[in-house]
């Protein structure tokens, strides 16, 4: 703790953030106590997003809830679609053909690099530099131009079902697909040379807001928020899924637990999944996309499941109660950002304001996720 | 629905009405005021390929004292609607507001039998000039509701309207 | 990262090793590729505290924290039961015996419906997913909170709380945290009608 914060003179005040603010991603309201500009106490405080999905779960069809996959995580849509078909697949027993699985490895590998370009922007945003936010959702329409001719959307999607995809890939996706590997790893130096090294940057995500290993496992934090703080968890290599297993591809790990760590992870990991799409097309098989008895109402057997993938923020998990009929009895979605945010109350102590914005970038939250 | 008692100008302009409006038209200051996933495809609209900048509008204000037009763009929870009605309110007449995506329209794909949750739409709160459907729109739709509330305040289109086909 | 099937068999008995010191109410395995965790056990409410600290002492880390609402499981129960009573008095009276006693058949009726939470356990080292159940009465749900082994649960126990007015005693701070401050209905209950 620095000399200021030493010398506190105990006259307090309160201070809203949110939620209306620029730099709380989504409507989140953190209600601080400060002593001048260090911050005694955070405390964020959620719902101001609710949008009711877990109980829309039990009011919609195991095939209506599909479209509510989409809207938890924009940002991420696909991965979310892949926890909640994998759940039910899981659940009801339907094998995926192998094709199927590839397009939704590159797919998803796709919506989780311009994720992590749109967190990037967003973030360095949050600090002060506009610059990068317009680089990268360039970068970013590219992504989108391809996902849009596969799938039909931009930003929600609700590409898969259960038992494939609904669409295969047309001709000018793989073409395009590479196109944009070879240009992001064209780009990417950039990045690194005008933001990542730089001092400014440097110096405001160094040593800010440290977060021991301990304090992840207490709290269940997940995703690049426990992976910079030296654990080495992803459940991609951890208990993996769909046809990882089949990919060459490392995990980073930083043991520096501070938020230049979270973004270096973060920014490593791009590279990966840029290593994942590349293997995935050049061994992508033939056949079809959809299996072929797939029953028009579904219904999984009773009892209850669990499926984890990991989405850009960390481990998603969704857990589902089923009582045989064709709508769930209970549908559980634990989110990432949700656990990853308790932390910030509890790190946040003794932190002055601009500090505790960085750390809020740093921890990549999606404020519709959380609250659900 | 909600409305606003907005009583008239002392000083009334007359043909200068007209180059005020064509003003006012050109450089709509919005409010940073993304509830959810419409504010991405917001935010992208903002950004290079889109450009919201050549219609005068990419100058978001974080404080509605400073802003022209809110675009409300997402879920209007319970818990946010005193927040969304204080903001609109705290906004100086001139005043306008876009209704961005279904959920800001009439509440989206989130209205079910016994929701508990949210309000149906920025309607129910107050006047709504332009609504964008989409969930969420397109950015080149909310460019066009852009061009709508031109519309609107000057009372003429000086962009060429796109036909589809 | 994933170790091998022979650890996880290594780790899944030394846990229930670990685990009966708390003598659970039930402990089953579980197929993963099924059910997508290893292992099940279902706890007394006052057991809890003690079985979390077990796991928090083996290095595991709390996954999430739900609620089930099982609204109509004594009704189901009790007419399963009925009928397999019916059912071997109809066997017993056509085999030409006398019909016995039939309370001793079939499954035990519950003295009251049930909100069940739901705890999920996963380790960072290599996957080991344990649920603990706990079943506690609907009509007055109290279960003691863990949010001082676990500062995550803090949250997770406000939202159980939320959705279904479970009360977790010894916590901090029981205020909503996704609904209204002044909210006071319980939205993922089965009879709520709004």
């Amino acid at each position: 703790m620095s000399v200021f914060a030493q010398n506190q003179t105990g006259e307090t005040f309160v201070l809203n953030l949110g939620p209306q603010h620029p730099a709380t991603h989504g409507v989140l309201r953190v209600k601080l106590v400060m002593d001048g500009e260090y911050i005694q106490e955070a405390e964020p405080i959620l719902g101001y997003a609710h949008r009711m999905h877990e109980k829309m779960g039990e009011n919609r069809s195991w095939h209506q809830f599909l479209p509510n996959t989409g809207r938890m995580d924009y940002l991420h849509a696909l991965a979310y679609n892949l926890a909640y078909v994998s759940l039910v697949e899981r659940a009801a027993g339907i094998e995926v053909p192998e094709r199927a699985e590839y397009i939704r490895v590159i797919t998803t590998e796709l919506n989780r690099i311009s994720s992590h370009l749109v967190w990037f922007g967003a973030f360095v945003l949050d600090l002060g530099g506009f610059s990068p936010l317009l680089y990268a959702f360039d970068d970013r329409e590219m992504i989108l131009d391809l996902l849009e001719s596969v799938t039909g959307s931009r930003l929600t999607y609700c590409y898969f079902r259960f038992g494939g995809v609904y669409n295969d890939i047309d001709e000018n996706f793989e073409p395009g697909a590479r196109a944009f590997i070879k240009r992001m790893r064209e780009r990417m130096p950039m990045y690194h040379a005008l933001v990542s090294k730089n001092i400014i940057l440097m110096k405001r995500l160094q040593e800010v807001g440290p977060v021991s290993a301990d304090m992840c496992r207490k709290y269940g934090a997940t995703g690049p928020v426990a992976r910079g703080s030296g654990i080495n968890f992803d459940v991609r290599k951890h208990e993996p899924y769909s046809v990882y297993p089949e990919f060459d591809f490392d995990i980073p790990v930083y043991h520096e637990c501070d938020s230049m760590a979270r973004y270096m992870v973060r920014m490593d990991e791009i590279e990966q999944s840029l290593r994942i799409i590349e293997q995935a097309l050049d061994r992508l098989p033939e056949g079809p996309v959809m299996a072929e008895k797939v029953p028009k109402n579904i219904k999984p057997p009773k009892g209850d499941c669990y499926f984890a993938v990991e989405a850009a923020r960390g481990s998603l998990g969704m857990r589902t109660v089923s009582d045989g009929s064709t709508t769930p009895y209970r549908l559980k979605l634990r989110t990432p950002s949700f656990s990853n945010l308790i932390l910030f109350g509890e790190a946040c102590r003794g932190m002055l304001l601009p500090d505790a914005l960085a750390f809020m970038g740093s921890l990549d939250l999606v404020i519709p996720e959380i609250d659900r | 629905m909600g409305t606003q008692d907005v009583q008239p100008a002392i000083v009334q302009f007359a043909q200068l009405d007209k180059l005020i409006n064509l003003c006012r038209a050109n450089s709509l200051w919005p409010l940073t005021f993304g509830l959810a996933c419409c504010a991405i495809e917001m935010m992208a609209t903002g950004a290079s390929r889109f450009d919201l900048a050549r219609f005068g509008a990419e100058v978001f204000r974080p404080s509605p004292r400073q802003a022209d037009v809110m675009i409300v763009s997402g879920t209007i929870s319970r818990k946010m609607a005193p927040a969304v009605q204080t903001l609109y309110d705290q906004m100086p007449e001139a005043k306008w507001v876009i209704a961005m995506g279904n959920c800001a329209i009439s509440g989206g794909p989130f209205v079910f039998e016994g929701q508990y949750g949210i309000v149906e739409g920025a309607e129910k709160l107050f006047p709504v000039d332009v609504v964008i459907p989409g969930c969420p729109p397109r950015p080149e739709a909310l460019i066009e509701g852009i061009l709508l509330l031109e519309e609107k305040i000057t009372g003429s289109r000086r962009w060429p309207r796109v036909e589809a086909g | 990262m994933a170790q091998g099937g022979g650890w996880l068999i290594m780790k899944r008995e030394e846990i229930r090793r670990a685990l009966k010191a708390v003598s659970p109410v039930s402990m089953a395995d579980a197929e993963h590729p099924n059910k997508g965790y290893h292992l099940e056990v279902t706890v007394t409410p006052e057991r809890l505290v003690q079985t979390v600290g077990i796991l928090d002492q083996e290095g595991f880390f709390i996954e999430t924290i739900t609620g089930v609402d099982w609204l109509g499981e004594k009704a189901a129960l009790n007419k399963e039961a009925a009928a397999k009573d019916a059912a071997k008095a109809k066997a017993a009276a056509d085999a030409g015996e006398t019909p016995t006693a039939a309370a001793d058949a079939g499954p035990k009726a519950q003295d009251d419906d049930v909100l069940e939470v739901v705890y999920d356990f996963n380790r960072y080292d290599a996957v080991c997913r344990v649920v603990l159940r706990v079943r506690t009465p609907r009509n007055k749900p109290r279960v003691p909170s863990i949010s001082g082994l676990y500062q995550g649960a803090l949250w997770h126990e406000r939202e159980t709380h939320d959705f279904f007015g479970i009360d977790f005693e010894g916590h901090p701070c029981l205020e909503p945290l996704l609904l209204p401050e002044d909210a006071d209905f319980h939205p993922l209950l089965k009879d709520f009608n709004k």
